[in-house]
């Protein structure tokens, strides 16, 4: 977290793959699986890759962060949800196409072996959750569980997954689907019930926050991986600060170097950006 | 291999291609994407005698065809830069290491000199006269050719054997009035252009982007606006000139020293593109007489002396 004294650059590689998939899971999410290249290192959960635009036009494209949604030794999976003309141009990608990326990059949840932890994700932000419940350290239901927070049940675009699992819990705000209510609600009362030692979150800014607040309440750790535009992804350019309670010259901290998941007592809740 | 090095004051660069200030931080962070040491240089995130927070975020907006910055000058400031960031690329001397730094007043300009004036282990300086995302004198010095002559001159005294670039904004009516001062204050290089000023709205809440309204806009959109700068500043002085702005190809750096330029640097594309400046110092090798088309009469013709 304090990577400004002294700084190891990040392990990435820039490679060029093979498109294996992109499959729709809902009206606005949709999977795209990639040709996971030999020298990818393991990544872990919370990392992310930094994706090359495939830009058919002259639009200037940033490359675009994605968290890893999961990842074999075939393929690395992304879980993208269709706002501009980025992800659009990604959604076109067809099978056979290749798409450049370089990680895996920035800090990741911290595996907790004997804690038992509570994730809560909305939205895309289910993808490193996902990755860390049934991929690595994948403790799904043993000391891991999660909680998935959609606008409707056409957002749970997981759910022919995770439906009936013993460790996940779904709300909808709509009720169309599991809890009726937002997600944290649904994770205050399970907290009554069976506590956890830690919380994990990912998505929604409004929704991390109310997390946090949680987190202060109970007097317990909370992780939180946020989410930012990026310009180089390796700490480089101070493009994707958020302000923290830490200094050294300055208050701010990069997402994708010192981040994306943060102790999220060190961030300054109030003044991070509520889209 | 072709020699296709390049002289720049005092100081040879093995070959005219750097990655622009403010891209690659304080360069160590693109050593996993970028073989630094194949290239003529890096110039380095600005420093400033003190630390800066920098701007309140967002501090990056894309458009259609470029890229809005709000950075706002953060770095490590003078100390933490000389004790961390200076000796880590020092670790790797065939790294050419140019570094950018920025001050308020002439004085600021001095310490800093002088602080960098017994170094080793970087090539120069590039004084960013022209950063768009700061309050005070900082934008204001690049665009009084008075001033730019004087703290030009202050600091090449200080720092004879290195090689000294002044950076120009494009945000003036003629540069080439501010190139000449630069070039009579014993500058090695005109490195043109910085970013040109813009703004854009949220039409949501109905506010600029960002919190400071205006910003730095960069990329491909700004590539004839720059080779335009540069074959002014050709036509002003005859010290080289480093062009920089909008190259997201092989073909635009050609354009730049078609137009004048004698070394490039690549920006805002190394975002999307890192293996370019290693592809273009590919291509010159390949080709070494691109690098010297200012030297051909039918440009020399149209350049006043």
């Amino acid at each position: 977290m304090c990577a400004q004294d002294a700084f190891v650059p990040a392990r990435a590689h820039e490679f060029d793959a093979r498109v294996l998939a992109n499959i729709r899971l809902s009206t606005r999410y949709f999977l795209l699986r990639l040709e996971r290249p030999r020298d990818f290192l393991e990544p872990a959960a919370g990392q992310f890759v930094h994706v090359a635009v495939p830009s058919l036009d002259d639009r200037f494209y940033l490359r675009r962060p994605f968290s890893i949604h999961d990842c074999t030794r075939e393929a690395i999976d992304l879980v993208i949800v269709e706002v501009g003309p980025g992800s659009q141009a990604l959604r076109r990608a067809r099978e056979g196409d290749r798409v450049r990326f370089y990680g895996p990059l920035g800090h990741a949840y911290p595996v907790l072996p004997h804690k038992r932890i509570l994730a809560i994700g909305g939205g895309v932000g289910l993808a490193p959750l996902y990755f860390y419940g049934f991929r690595a350290p994948g403790k799904i239901g043993e000391g891991y569980r999660l909680l998935y927070g959609a606008r409707t049940r056409d957002d749970l675009f997981l759910e022919h997954v995770t439906l009936e699992h013993k460790g996940v819990g779904l709300s909808t705000d709509d009720g169309s689907y599991g809890f009726r209510g937002n997600v944290v609600e649904l994770a205050t009362a399970i907290m009554k019930e069976e506590p956890a030692d830690v919380l994990f979150s990912c998505g929604p800014t409004v929704m991390m926050k109310a997390v946090q607040a949680l987190a202060s309440r109970l007097a317990i750790p909370h992780y939180a991986s946020l989410e930012n535009r990026m310009g180089c992804a390796l700490g480089a350019c101070r493009s994707c600060v958020v302000p923290t309670k830490l200094d050294g010259g300055s208050p701010y901290r990069t997402v994708c170097h010192d981040g994306p998941v943060f102790d999220a007592s060190v961030l300054q809740w109030e003044e991070l950006p509520v889209p | 291999m072709s020699d296709i090095s390049v002289q720049i004051g005092p100081v040879r660069f093995k070959n005219p291609v750097f990655i622009a200030s403010g891209i690659c931080g304080y360069a160590e962070e693109y050593s996993p994407l970028v073989n630094l040491s194949r290239l003529g240089g890096v110039v380095t995130k600005t420093i400033t005698m003190l630390p800066r927070p920098g701007n309140l975020p967002p501090r990056i907006h894309e458009l259609p065809h470029g890229m809005l910055n709000s950075i706002g000058l953060e770095n490590v400031g003078l100390d933490r830069y000389v004790k961390e960031k200076l000796p880590q690329l020092n670790q790797r001397p065939d790294v050419g290491v140019m570094v950018s730094v920025a001050a308020e007043t002439e004085e600021e300009f001095i310490q800093l000199a002088e602080a960098f004036a017994p170094m080793d282990g970087y090539a120069g300086l590039e004084l960013n006269l022209s950063c768009p995302n700061v309050k005070g004198e900082a934008l204001d010095q690049g665009r009084n050719p008075t001033l730019v002559e004087r703290i030009t001159r202050i600091v090449k005294e200080r720092i004879p054997k290195k090689s000294l670039w002044i950076k120009v904004t494009p945000n003036i009516t003629d540069v080439g009035v501010v190139a000449r001062a630069a070039e009579q204050g014993g500058a090695d290089a005109i490195a043109a252009i910085n970013t040109l000023v813009g703004i854009d709205f949220d039409l949501e809440t109905g506010k600029p982007v960002f919190a400071r309204g205006s910003a730095g806009y960069s990329g491909p959109a700004i590539l004839p606006i720059a080779l335009q700068k540069v074959w002014e500043c050709s036509r002003a002085v005859t010290i080289p000139i480093v062009g920089i702005g909008g190259i997201t190809h092989i073909d635009d750096a050609r354009k730049f020293f078609l137009a004048g330029a004698t070394a490039i640097q690549v920006g805002t594309t190394l975002y999307n593109d890192p293996a370019l400046p290693e592809r273009i110092v590919d291509a010159l090798a390949e080709n070494p007489e691109w690098i010297h088309a200012r030297a051909n009469p039918a440009h020399a013709a149209t350049r006043k002396s």
